[in-house]
């Protein structure tokens, strides 16, 4: 049932993945690999298909057809026991928050640990309380219910759930979206902060320029129903496609494009157009 | 420590915490696997009466759960003055202590819950209370803005009111209509059972008509829409509540009362007579089956007899009571609806809540009106 992968350093691997709906084809043939212990934003235009992608890796639904490796495991062979014990080792934050609204903070990020961990039950609160200090969230926050907090806050909430388990791979659906810019980029800083201390993956869909340029290792960029190419911002930016120049040197990016040439020049290096995984 | 059967199951060893000392300090060797799959009872330890601990790890597995625990420990002998040595522990397993370290704060705080029975009561009460003026308040809204509305009733909005009684009233006929039907049986075979004995079969056509006429239509009636109609006028509000379209209505200046309240209200004043009719129709329809199946009372004799024993007057007792009832279901139901605030659980409770009060003040109000009725000698 767990047939061994040859590269077991990739945590996702998916290869030829078409999703369809009806006779509208979101994906076709994509490609797509996630090394472990990287922090990875997959972008593109609205409606390109991110949230279909995420909902594919996280298994919320079946691709039309293609290969789909998580942790090295087959999951279209894997049976539900198997599958079970992949989504446990994968957090998800879903762009909402998705808290349970009768359930406070605390009972939220307890819920997933008393369903699948084995935790000696005097330490549950303790336990609890850490992963939502961890996430950012005062003490007194434990308490309330998720109509009582701030946007800013529902996020870290859902953060601190998705903790909850110590997941391998974090997912993230616009995890700074409706947050105002100094709280974006804290919350960056704490994914950053928890993806090194913790060892995390980190896969995270965004709009965030800010997160582009500055917060993640690499960048998906998905169009043409495929992704189109993996790389740093710098590097995709770099290139030669209409979709990727208009993203990454359009008027909004210009500023960090900008920025990223002048450190080019200071450090005396070329922007390196060396890029990592290109399907064109 | 942990089962060394369970343990074997799952596939680790259990977590292990052991004490060794040496001259200078005490020695904390932990071993097993230490996750939070595998903590189901975490080590409990006795504290040394030495100066300085050192933690020595040869764990498998360490995870933030298991960091969290060590970083209590730390927190507590810390606090009695001794000295935790870590530098011997991998470096992983270093930063992550460190880091569950400096965010854990000292209290938890407990969720205060009043839970004396006075409390309960009191805090019932209130909420009594509250609900009885929030009813009182909401129907003179009604009649305050509804009055002004009816007066210039070409801007009712119409179109919302017939979809509201096709959904209300249309739709229920089905189910009122089978149920007031099956009453009527029962009731003429409870009657003529008693009735047969004295030789008066005839007067099931008396029983049966007055008591459908007067109570059970209208009450039957009231009682399916209050379960089937009330409900859902409190589960829309309540979602339209907490997806904030109720507060888009008002910013685009559409009053939430104008477009979602009132037409419910004249949709139920409009649906729940013409229903308590059909019910009443269907009840004597009922009675006369049995009637004549069961009494010996034909069809011919029962209908010949109907205008006999049941006037015009009967009738109206009974329909009057229709329209407070519409009343007091459409706006039970909006009320609850309006006052969600939050949580899906909150709209589960409101429409209950909404059911439950609505048929019991529909019962109540039949009874005031069965009391008036005596007072007025009908």
């Amino acid at each position: 049932m767990m047939d061994a992968h040859p590269d077991s350093d990739l945590v996702i691997d998916a290869r030829g993945l078409v999703n369809q709906f009806g006779s509208h084809r979101v994906h076709d043939d994509l490609d797509f690999q996630l090394r472990r212990g990287r922090v990875m934003a997959l972008v593109g235009g609205s409606g390109s298909g991110k949230t279909v992608l995420l909902h594919t890796l996280i298994m919320l639904r079946q691709a039309t057809a293609g290969q789909l490796h998580l942790f090295g495991v087959d999951i279209q062979t894997a049976d539900e026991a198997t599958r079970q014990s992949l989504r446990e080792r994968i957090g998800v934050l879903f762009q909402g928050g998705a808290l349970f609204t009768s359930l406070t903070v605390l009972e939220n990020v307890l819920m997933p640990i008393k369903e699948h961990g084995r935790f000696d039950p005097q330490w549950l609160n303790e336990l609890g309380m850490s992963k939502i200090l961890l996430a950012g969230l005062p003490a007194d926050s434990a308490d309330k219910y998720p109509m009582e907090l701030s946007g800013g806050m529902v996020k870290r909430a859902a953060l601190a759930r998705a903790l909850a388990l110590d997941p391998e791979l974090l997912v993230l659906d616009e995890p700074t979206s409706g947050l105002d810019p100094i709280g974006a980029a804290a919350f960056d800083d704490l994914i950053h902060t928890l993806s090194e201390s913790l060892g995390l993956t980190v896969l995270q869909v965004t709009h965030d320029l800010d997160s582009i340029w500055r917060g993640v290792d690499e960048v998906a960029f998905l169009a043409r129903k495929k992704v189109l190419a993996i790389g740093t911002a710098v590097e995709l930016a770099a290139r030669d496609e209409p979709e990727l120049a208009a993203y990454f040197r359009g008027t909004r990016s210009e500023a960090y494009w900008a920025a990223a040439m002048r450190k080019a020049q200071d450090d005396g290096a070329p922007v390196a157009p060396h890029i990592i995984g290109t399907q064109a | 420590m942990t089962s060394a059967m369970h343990a074997s199951r799952l596939d680790h060893a259990p977590p292990q915490a052991d004490w060794s000392s040496d001259p200078e300090f005490a020695v904390l060797t932990l071993t097993g696997t230490w996750t939070v799959h595998s903590l189901q009872h975490v080590p409990i330890l006795h504290v040394p009466t030495t100066q300085t601990i050192r933690i020595l790890s040869q764990i498998s597995a360490f995870d933030s759960a298991a960091a969290m625990v060590l970083a209590r420990w730390l927190r507590q002998w810390r606090a009695a003055g001794i000295t935790v040595d870590v530098s011997q522990m991998p470096e992983r397993e270093r930063t992550l202590l460190e880091l569950l370290d400096a965010r854990l704060v000292d209290t938890v705080p407990e969720r205060t819950r009043r839970t004396s029975l006075l409390a309960v009561i009191g805090e019932s009460a209130v909420r009594q209370w509250d609900e009885a003026r929030q009813f009182l308040g909401f129907l003179g809204e009604l009649i305050w803005r509804g009055v002004p509305l009816v007066l210039t009733f070409w801007r009712i909005r119409w179109s919302v009111v017939i979809a509201e009684v096709e959904a209300a009233g249309v739709r229920a006929l089905g189910i009122v209509g089978l149920l007031s039907f099956m009453i009527g049986m029962v009731m003429a075979y409870q009657g003529g059972a008693t009735l047969s004995n004295y030789g008066a079969n005839i007067l099931i056509v008396n029983l049966v008509g007055i008591i459908t006429l007067r109570e059970m239509g209208p009450l039957l009636a009231a009682i399916i829409v209050a379960g089937r109609t009330g409900s859902s006028y409190t589960a829309q509000l309540g979602t339209m509540r907490i997806t904030e379209e109720i507060d888009a209505l008002r910013a685009l200046g559409v009053p939430p009362f104008e477009i979602l309240v009132f037409p419910k209200v004249i949709a139920l004043v409009v649906t729940l007579p013409l229903l308590s009719l059909f019910a009443d129709l269907m009840g004597l329809l009922g009675g006369a089956v049995v009637a004549n199946y069961g009494y010996g009372v034909s069809f011919a004799v029962y209908f010949d007899r109907i205008p006999d024993v049941i006037t015009v007057t009967t009738l109206w007792l009974g329909l009057i009571k229709a329209p407070v009832f519409a009343i007091v279901i459409a706006l039970i139901g909006c009320m609850q609806g309006l006052r969600v605030r939050g949580s899906a659980s909150e709209v589960g409770r409101a429409t209950t809540v909404s059911v439950v009060q609505a048929i019991f003040m529909v019962i109540v109000i039949d009874a005031v009106f069965s009391v008036l009725y005596n007072l007025m000698g009908y």
